[in-house]
């Protein structure tokens, strides 16, 4: 490669930046000079790796790179091993499942008289569009916190460990006498929350409510909770839930969502999570609440395995199964029974009233 | 000691038995010539904190450690006041007569301060390798606190003044990749990820680190190793595990591993019960039960 002479090199350099940029890795000016300078200082033959390290740096960008570096220079002389495949773009767009909600289309002829305590307590089921529509209204108003962690942190407080600076610039206004002590305290932190929602066929008269509440979750949080959606894989619903109004973002959820209605894998799902974000805060130290009825057709045992990893990553772990909300119910299930001794709260999940419940728990956790 | 170019560097490196590719030597020569700081990822175990180990021996300079954790603040990586000195000394003053005005200054002398790693990394300046170890453990409040200073290699103690590099120390970040870093950071870091070396580099390098180990141990170790990677573990062995390993097999007396001894070793390459068992399956299934 004969690249660091003349001026010529300097229109590659550029283009190579908008390769990058096209390939959605951003690179701005900065980045740009760094790279003059790093290419100056080192032989042209390493030009690939002084671009890499200043051009970039995630290591996801590294196949970008590699791509847009060979693109205009030709190939590098050192090839790195593969990289995995970036994990694929998983926004298929699929045809927005129809009925998200109950079979039950508008056609009411009672709910919108029925009063508010009624619709609390009426199972998500047996709910009309209507109701629904007036229940997304009642979830808005739902107040979802987090539990509380003390960090390392410390605030000046009126009681608690002694503040050695605060008291001595106290002690400088009585004559270096510390006579008015000072005080300091552990700061505390909300800790995140994770909702990881089943959209499987099982769940399809739960999972527009269920979203909802997910969606209304999110929007109370502080902005860094994340929610999840599954039926035979993973989605991230997240960024689609943030939108504000929640028809809107349901329905983008619903776009990016491309097994709604199918199968049920949570033990693969929920495996999915751990290996994609254990290591992140995504899951780590968060109260992680899974929204599943647990007929699971997948391997219990991996199901039983991957809720181990997560209630061993996550703070406090909640599953909350509309099922439960029937008298009857039992946790027989093949997969809710693998699940539940890695649960610390297991609860209904059924109706509106359920989910007002479970929001005081979580603060509590 | 000046490099005057990349592989100059290389064997300085591999004479403090440091095996770096070319990459990283690239990498490790711009941080050090351009002096920026050098942002290094990679799985746990590629030896992303003994680079900037190995680079304060060859260069040399002080190595000053910062190991990040959840909640670390300016107080205990910048500096802080001996507060219960001064307070000792405050009282003494009170006793003697001096006028007020110079009470505050003596109060907040240098021999009150404590000195935590960043403070001593600026005033070092070129004498140091500073090293940021785990920096995604810390919170995100203290990645822009740190890139304040590493912006300027300054700080500024208001009771004292401003404390300016000549030289800007050579700045090695590490990080874990628990949670992405903040990309006004990476943007001022040239940056590097450390993959696992390649069979022939494993053999070096467990060589040079294990020397007590026969080549054909350290060859079986790294085939090994290189297989227990090919698994889906939770955690797989980077090079260090490899290295303890080797010298745990060497300890025992072992020439090249069989499955009795891997089996009675594995736990210095996995460290995971689920791990474990996955790995016991694949040893079983090479070496033979």
């Amino acid at each position: 490669m004969s690249v660091a002479d003349g001026t010529e090199p300097l229109g590659r350099v550029r283009d190579l930046a908008e390769a990058l940029r096209d390939a959605g890795v951003p690179v701005g000016t900065g980045r740009l000079v760094g790279l003059a300078r790093a290419a100056a200082a080192v032989e042209p033959d390493d030009l690939y790796w002084a671009a890499r390290a200043t051009l970039i740096s995630r290591r996801e960008d590294v196949a970008a790179f590699d791509r847009a570096f060979a693109s205009v220079f030709g190939l590098p002389e050192r090839t790195e091993p593969p990289l995995p495949e970036p994990v694929p773009d998983r926004r298929q767009r699929v045809v927005a499942p129809s009925d998200l909600s109950t079979g039950d289309d508008g056609s009411s002829d009672t709910s919108l008289a029925s009063p508010v305590e009624t619709l609390r307590r009426k199972d998500f089921a047996s709910c009309t569009e209507d109701e629904l529509a007036q229940i997304a209204r009642m979830m808005a108003r739902l107040r979802v916190r987090a539990p509380v962690r003390r960090t390392r942190r410390r605030r000046p407080a009126r009681t608690g460990d002694p503040d050695l600076r605060r008291t001595l610039r106290r002690a400088m206004r009585t004559g270096g006498e510390p006579i008015e002590r000072a005080w300091r305290r552990r700061r505390v932190q909300r800790r995140r929350l994770l909702l990881i929602l089943d959209v499987s066929g099982s769940m399809s008269t739960y999972s527009r409510a269920l979203a909802l509440f997910a969606h209304a979750s999110l929007r109370a949080g502080p902005g860094d909770w994340e929610a999840f959606a599954f039926g035979t894989r993973l989605t991230r619903m997240t960024r689609a839930l943030s939108v504000a109004d929640a028809d809107v973002a349901i329905a983008a959820a619903a776009a990016e969502v491309s097994d709604w209605d199918g199968g049920t894998r949570i033990g693969a799902s929920i495996r999915r999570l751990i290996d994609e974000h254990g290591r992140t805060r995504v899951v780590r130290g968060a109260t992680c609440v899974i929204l599943s009825d647990g007929l699971d057709v997948g391997d219990t045992e991996l199901l039983a395995e991957q809720m181990a990893r997560l209630s061993r990553l996550a703070h406090r772990v909640v599953w909350l199964n509309p099922l439960k909300g029937h008298d009857a119910y039992e946790p027989l299930a093949r997969g809710m029974a693998a699940a539940l001794p890695h649960i610390d709260v297991f609860r209904p999940g059924h109706n509106l009233q359920s989910l007002e419940e479970v929001a005081d728990v979580i603060a509590r956790l | 000691m000046e490099f005057t170019d990349v592989e100059q560097l290389q064997q300085a490196l591999a004479r403090e038995r440091y095996i770096a590719d070319r990459g990283l030597a690239v990498s490790l020569y711009l941080a050090l010539t351009l002096r920026r700081p050098l942002l290094l990822e990679g799985e746990p175990g590629v030896g992303k904190t003994e680079v900037a180990r190995t680079l304060s021996r060859v260069l040399p300079a002080r190595l000053i450690r910062l190991q990040c954790y959840e909640g670390i603040d300016a107080g205990q990586a910048l500096y802080e006041w001996n507060y219960s000195r001064q307070l000792l000394y405050a009282r003494t003053l009170q006793e003697g007569s001096l006028d007020p005005d110079r009470k505050a200054a003596e109060l907040y002398g240098p021999e009150f301060l404590v000195e935590r790693p960043l403070l001593a990394a600026v005033r070092a300046g070129s004498g140091a390798v500073l090293l940021v170890d785990e920096l995604d453990r810390a919170d995100e409040e203290f990645e822009a606190f740190l890139l304040e200073v590493l912006a300027d290699a300054a700080v500024t103690i208001p009771e004292i003044g401003t404390v300016a590099a000549e030289t800007p120390p050579v700045v090695i970040i590490t990080s874990n990749r628990t949670r992405e870093l903040h990309d006004a950071l990476k943007r001022r870091c040239l940056y590097h990820w450390i993959d696992y070396p390649d069979r022939e580099r494993e053999v070096k390098i467990i060589r040079l680190r294990a020397p007590e180990a026969s080549q054909a141990l350290a060859e079986s170790v790294a085939e090994l190793v290189g297989r227990l990677r090919e698994l889906d573990l939770a955690k797989p062995p980077g090079p260090a595990e490899a290295i303890d390993w080797t010298r745990a097999l060497a300890a025992l007396g072992i020439g090249t591993v069989d499955a009795d001894s891997a089996g009675e070793t594995l736990g210095w390459a996995i460290k995971g019960r689920d791990d474990m068992a996955i790995a016991r399956r694949a040893l079983i299934d090479r070496l033979g039960g």
